[in-house]
């Protein structure tokens, strides 16, 4: 087991971070939290009686972390192989691990603190037991986004082949649980796909359901982030951060 | 100066699929030493970079760098050595100044030095400048404060001057002699014959994975000084060319007391012709 030097892995982080800012990448959150807003008007301006709150927020939650995790993981990684920072980082005596953590950490943040922010602009009113389930329920999921990403990161080149590699995964992650209203074999599909179970217990919790969530879909949940986690490390073993 | 050996190979082979890029590769560098391997491109200079600071692993033969082997160094090993390659990148998001507080986070180096450094390679009045908008001099320069950071024991340099106009790459052998008299050995790159007469201590001249050549400079170009020759250029603006013989040196003599001789060259041959003569190739 590699060490971790918190200095390092600060510094990574912050650089990251700076990195997630920019305008390359900070595009995709900022397109969750518009989109949420959009459909919120789009919904409010149709005279209907049913609360789509609940469904506003699922759709903006689904959408960030079907995309921000998945794109600005494997994109940032791409993009230190493109300008070659990550040759020269991980022969200034950073470890892998260092690295892979100090890559991650930023991005489950942000995707968290988004899905957060998307609770008011859906119009969502939760309890602090919502809270705690709808955080919990999205930091798994977005672990496990970043997980797809640092996997495709590391066969992508460059920030367009990493574009193109994961658009579609996002698709994929998106649009089935966005679909599974309307489509039988999205719907099915759509509960093995842990945007699909965020979907699902953002409806539920929204419509004030006891159980939130079934012991079927945090198994599924689990399975996922330890097979996405298994996956990266045999790929990582084989290749590093880099598959030439 | 002590005579601390910080690199040693041993006959080191690399093979790539079936294609041998490296043959028993022998050569040793110690401490406040330069050492150039000087070949064309394609010769496996990055190639041997790259196995000694564990980017790669040799075939067989072995690689020792600070006494380590290179099969079994990790990453700290960083702490100890610098490495500029074609391949170093620079954050081009951040300041001259930003990117190097980041290396400094990173290798425990304290940030007070970070002004030092920059003044050394002359990038501190850009120390704000970002990155992005730096000449290919400047980022080079900037590539070389990051590995120098850390005041590292060996630093590895894979054609530092490369495409450089040759008043950054003056000012960059300047810095390199200098860091040489403070004790760090050089592991240096090149297919500039003149950079390497002029920086290095030893010389391997590599062809096809293959040293054709190992020595000093001077050794290496006597070495192969077969027709000794002088040339003379007399005060009368004539250019006389002698070979080496009893009767040469008298008039040699003659001409030098009667103060007749504007300038004389001995005519040994460049490291590139001794490069051409034994490999058949030009270095360029």
């Amino acid at each position: 087991m590699k060490s971790i030097h918190v200095n390092k892995l600060f510094a990574i982080i912050n650089v990251k971070t700076r990195a997630l800012l920019s305008k390359n990448f900070i595009i995709m959150p900022l397109f969750t939290i518009g989109f949420t807003f959009i459909i919120k008007i789009v919904y409010g301006s149709i005279n209907i009686e049913t609360d789509m709150s609940g469904y506003i927020l699922g759709l903006g939650a689904v959408m960030n972390i079907g995309t921000v995790g998945v794109y600005c993981v494997s994109a940032t990684l791409a993009e230190e192989k493109e300008k070659h920072t990550l040759r020269t980082l991980m022969t200034s005596s950073v470890n892998g691990l260092e690295f892979f953590l100090g890559s991650i950490i930023p991005v489950i943040m942000m995707m968290v603190i988004i899905n957060f922010i998307l609770i008011p602009i859906s119009g969502c009113s939760f309890d602090i037991k919502d809270y705690l389930i709808y955080g919990l329920l999205s930091l798994v999921c977005s672990i496990t986004s970043c997980m797809i990403g640092m996997v495709i990161g590391v066969f992508a080149k460059n920030q367009v082949t990493a574009s193109t590699l994961t658009t579609p995964i996002i698709l994929m992650l998106m649009m089935v649980p966005m679909f599974s209203r309307f489509n039988q074999f999205s719907e099915l599909i759509s509960q093995f796909l842990f945007t699909g179970i965020l979907l699902d217990t953002i409806n539920l919790i929204t419509a004030g359901a006891v159980d939130v969530i079934d012991w079927l879909s945090i198994v599924i949940l689990v399975i996922e982030i330890v097979v996405s986690v298994i996956v990266f490390i045999i790929i990582y073993r084989k290749n590093g951060y880099e598959k030439e | 100066m002590t005579n601390e050996e910080y690199i040693r190979l041993e006959h080191i082979s690399k093979k790539y699929d079936s294609s041998l890029v490296l043959k028993d590769i022998t050569a040793v560098l110690h401490r406040g030493e330069i050492l150039g391997f000087l070949g064309p491109s394609g010769a496996g200079k990055t190639t041997t970079i790259k196995i000694m600071t564990r980017q790669l692993h040799q075939t067989s033969g072995e690689a020792y760098v600070l006494g380590i082997n290179s099969r079994k160094i990790d990453e700290t090993i960083y702490e100890q050595i610098g490495i500029v390659t074609d391949n170093s990148g620079i954050y081009e998001r951040m300041t001259v100044y930003q990117n190097l507080l980041y290396f400094a986070k990173i290798l425990g180096v304290n940030p007070s030095k970070i002004d030092y450094f920059l003044k050394r390679v002359g990038l501190f009045e850009h120390k704000k400048k970002a990155a992005a908008k730096l000449s290919k001099g400047q980022t080079q320069r900037l590539i070389l404060a990051r590995a120098i950071l850390h005041q590292p024991k060996v630093l590895f340099l894979d054609e530092p001057t490369s495409g450089l106009d040759p008043s950054t790459a003056l000012e960059i052998h300047k810095l390199l002699v200098e860091l040489k008299n403070e004790g760090m050995a050089i592991f240096l790159t090149t297919h500039n014959m003149e950079e390497a007469n002029k920086l290095c201590d030893h010389v391997a001249l590599l062809n096809e994975g293959v040293i054709v050549e190992y020595g000093t400079p001077q050794e290496i170009c006597l070495k192969y000084n077969k027709e000794k020759k002088y040339r003379i250029l007399l005060e009368e603006k004539k250019k006389v060319e002698l070979e080496h013989s009893k009767e040469t040196i008298e008039l040699i003599n003659n001409w030098l007391l009667s103060n007749r001789i504007e300038a004389i060259h001995s005519c040994e041959p460049t490291l590139e012709t001794v490069f051409l003569e034994v490999t058949g190739r030009e270095l360029q």
